[in-house]
């Protein structure tokens, strides 16, 4: 309990903030109502699971947004262009993998500060699809595009399905396979686990790519559920799921965070947008509220390990 | 196939010799190669841009870069002590909307509100270093809950649609060059706060090492507090100059301003991990920045491509030092090795 303090208290907000729903606006638990949040919060949690990988290994990635409508487009051109389901998705995660790997050759490679990186490739690849497509949406997809081709609910029980189940092997790798471990090793102490036999650049190297990869996915499930694809989506998205992951529980500093945690903080941040307007609040007031989350997340943490110093 | 060695090793040890001539005249510091970046820029803007190597372009060129300079200004403290900011941009947008209600909805007098404003700002910076200082947590994380928290909080209260318009003219003179002398003396300050007085020295040495700076008596906590109100404090100013030159506030003022900033920064040759980084880079930074964004757009080129080269350059200037210290590396090794 102590030891998952943060895990915990996001939990219990989570809860809190359900039950508060259930007394004062009931009818935000409509079955279609609560689909509706999961399906947007779905793709959010894969390109958390990155994120999760990513700052446990003491890096950060803030080019992701970029990389998510680059991966849009791209898998729109492929469906326009009348290419089967499974290459569409093969080129949003593939795309993804590229521009994450090469985030990757930057910062394990050359040995370059992660932040400053992902700094550059964020503006870059932004300003490059701004360039080429000059803000076009992709229209007139093939019927097969929106939600597979299926119908709405098979389409979204789908997508659920498949963030549920990367969301479980993301669980099962870094819990109980050596390479998720190894993770948690490099982001501690990145000389200690070189020394113990791991190779601390090749690691992160592939946390990019996995980053970029889940990306990709993220991107892939976020566009099938509109019928054209948006040039300017995943604008704040690296913000947002940075936050879910910190609020989460998982520690900026490396070698922390429990997946479980960053579902929890994925869903508490998602469920505000749709409180308030259960609430009858105004909607303006969904990012000074996340704001608040975050900072009162990482206080409550920095107060406790204040106390427990003062303590010993 | 033996010639083929040769030539392979006569060119590779070319390549090892001119990088220690490279580096016997620090070329890859980040100042004289911003300086080369920034000549060529000016050299290939004359041609293709009309009215560019004009003296009234340059003083446009300072005007409009005016907010982003002074966020980079301040920003370069922070970075120096291994800190960073990333809610100046937002905090200016909350300044500027609020800066607009003290001045239309509380009827006071356009520099009572400004100072009221920059009191705000410091305010704002106040809280990310109380945070920061007193709870030991990240600045990134800090700052990037504030920097959802002051856009959060300027949205709410201009309910995303209200926007402040109709500013008294003794008080618009501020966008139209007064902020020039303005940023000019800023400046000057933060050059010589960093590189001439102990606080400067402080700076460097957090951002070396926290608990090395705390033994040699220095001030930890008071020095990063110092940082982070004066950043809180200059992003209002900014936030004044922008609602002078633009001529009206809105919630979305200054959004990607501290990227904007950083970028600037960093480009200008210091460390994001802290300890190393000078004031004159980040002008250089700021300046080339600015020329290439002006050079662009006077040259009928998309301003996208500003962009993109922003990035690239960032990324080139970034990895030239760790290319070069990869590439001597491997061949100094290759030479031990071979009989």
């Amino acid at each position: 309990m102590k030891q998952y303090f943060r895990e915990w208290s996001v939990a219990v907000s989570l809860v809190v903030l359900l039950l508060a729903l259930a007394a004062l606006a009931p009818e935000f638990f409509k079955p279609n109502q609560l689909i509706a949040i999961l399906t947007t919060a779905a793709p959010v949690l894969i390109a958390a699971c990155g994120m999760s990988l990513v700052i446990t290994c003491r890096h950060i990635d803030i080019s992701i947004g970029s990389q998510f409508a680059l991966c849009s487009i791209l898998a729109g051109l492929a469906a326009g262009a009348e290419w089967p389901m499974a290459a569409v998705a093969g080129v949003a995660i593939l795309s993804g993998a590229t521009f994450g790997a090469f985030n990757g050759v930057m910062v394990a490679g050359l040995g370059l500060p992660s932040i400053v990186v992902t700094l550059a490739t964020m503006v870059t690849w932004r300003e490059l699809l701004r360039w080429w497509r000059e803000g076009a949406f992709v229209r007139d997809l093939p019927r097969d595009f929106q939600w597979f081709g299926l119908t709405q609910a098979a389409g979204q029980a789908l997508l659920l399905a498949t963030a549920a189940t990367v969301f479980l092997l993301v669980v099962f790798a870094m819990k109980h396979l050596s390479g998720g471990r190894f993770v948690y090793a490099v982001g501690s102490d990145a000389e200690a686990a070189r020394l113990a036999g791991i190779r601390p650049r090749l690691v992160t190297f592939c946390v990019f790519v996995l980053m970029g990869t889940f990306t990709g996915l993220a991107a892939l499930l976020n566009a099938i559920r509109f019928p054209d694809v948006d040039p300017k989506t995943g604008q704040g998205l690296e913000l947002q799921v940075i936050a879910a992951a910190v609020v989460g529980g998982v520690a900026i500093s490396g070698g922390r965070g429990k997946l479980w945690g960053v579902l929890a903080g994925v869903l508490l941040l998602s469920c505000i947008a749709p409180a308030l307007v259960f609430l009858k609040a105004p909607p303006q007031w969904e990012k000074a509220i996340q704001g608040s989350i975050i900072l009162l997340a990482v206080a409550a943490d920095g107060w406790r390990s204040a106390k427990e110093g003062s303590r010993t | 196939m033996s010639r083929l060695h040769t030539v392979a090793r006569r060119a590779s040890e070319g390549i090892v010799r001119a990088i220690n001539v490279a580096r016997r005249f620090e070329l890859y510091r980040s100042e004289p190669l911003l300086a080369i970046v920034l000549l060529v820029e000016v050299l290939i803007f004359s041609r293709t841009g009309a009215n560019f190597a004009t003296t009234g372009n340059a003083f446009e060129i300072l005007r409009l870069s005016t907010e982003i300079g002074l966020l980079a200004l301040v920003m370069t403290p922070i970075i120096l002590t291994g800190g960073i900011d990333l809610s100046v941009g937002s905090l200016l947008g909350l300044c500027a909307i609020l800066f607009g209600k003290l001045w239309r909805d509380a009827e006071l007098s356009p520099w009572i509100a400004a100072t009221c404003t920059l009191a705000i700002g410091a305010a704002g910076g106040g809280l990310n270093a109380l945070l920061i200082t007193r709870l030991r947590l990240p600045p990134l994380i800090v700052t990037l809950g504030s920097f959802s928290l002051f856009r959060g909080l300027a949205e709410a209260i201009t309910r995303g649609v209200d926007n402040f318009t109709g500013f008294p003219e003794s008080f618009l003179f501020l966008g139209e060059g007064a902020q020039v002398p303005i940023f000019a003396a800023v400046a000057v300050g933060v050059w010589l706060m960093v590189h001439r007085t102990t606080f400067g020295r402080a700076f460097r040495a957090i951002g070396f090492s926290p608990e090395g700076a705390r033994y040699a008596g220095i001030p930890v906590e008071r020095r990063l507090t110092l940082a982070y109100v004066f950043a809180g404090a200059v992003a209002a100013l900014a936030a004044l100059i922008y609602v002078a030159r633009v001529g009206q506030a809105k919630a979305d003022a200054g959004t990607g301003y501290e990227l904007l900033a950083i970028t600037a920064v960093v480009l200008g040759g210091a460390s994001i991990f802290g300890g190393t980084g000078t004031v004159h880079g980040t002008l250089l930074g700021v300046v080339v920045l600015a020329v290439l964004k002006v050079g662009l757009t006077l040259s009928d080129q998309p301003s996208e491509l500003a962009g993109i080269l922003t990035g690239a350059l960032l990324l080139v200037v970034l990895s030239g030092e760790a290319v070069a210290r990869l590439f001597s590396e491997r061949l100094g090794r290759a030479k031990i090795a071979r009989p």
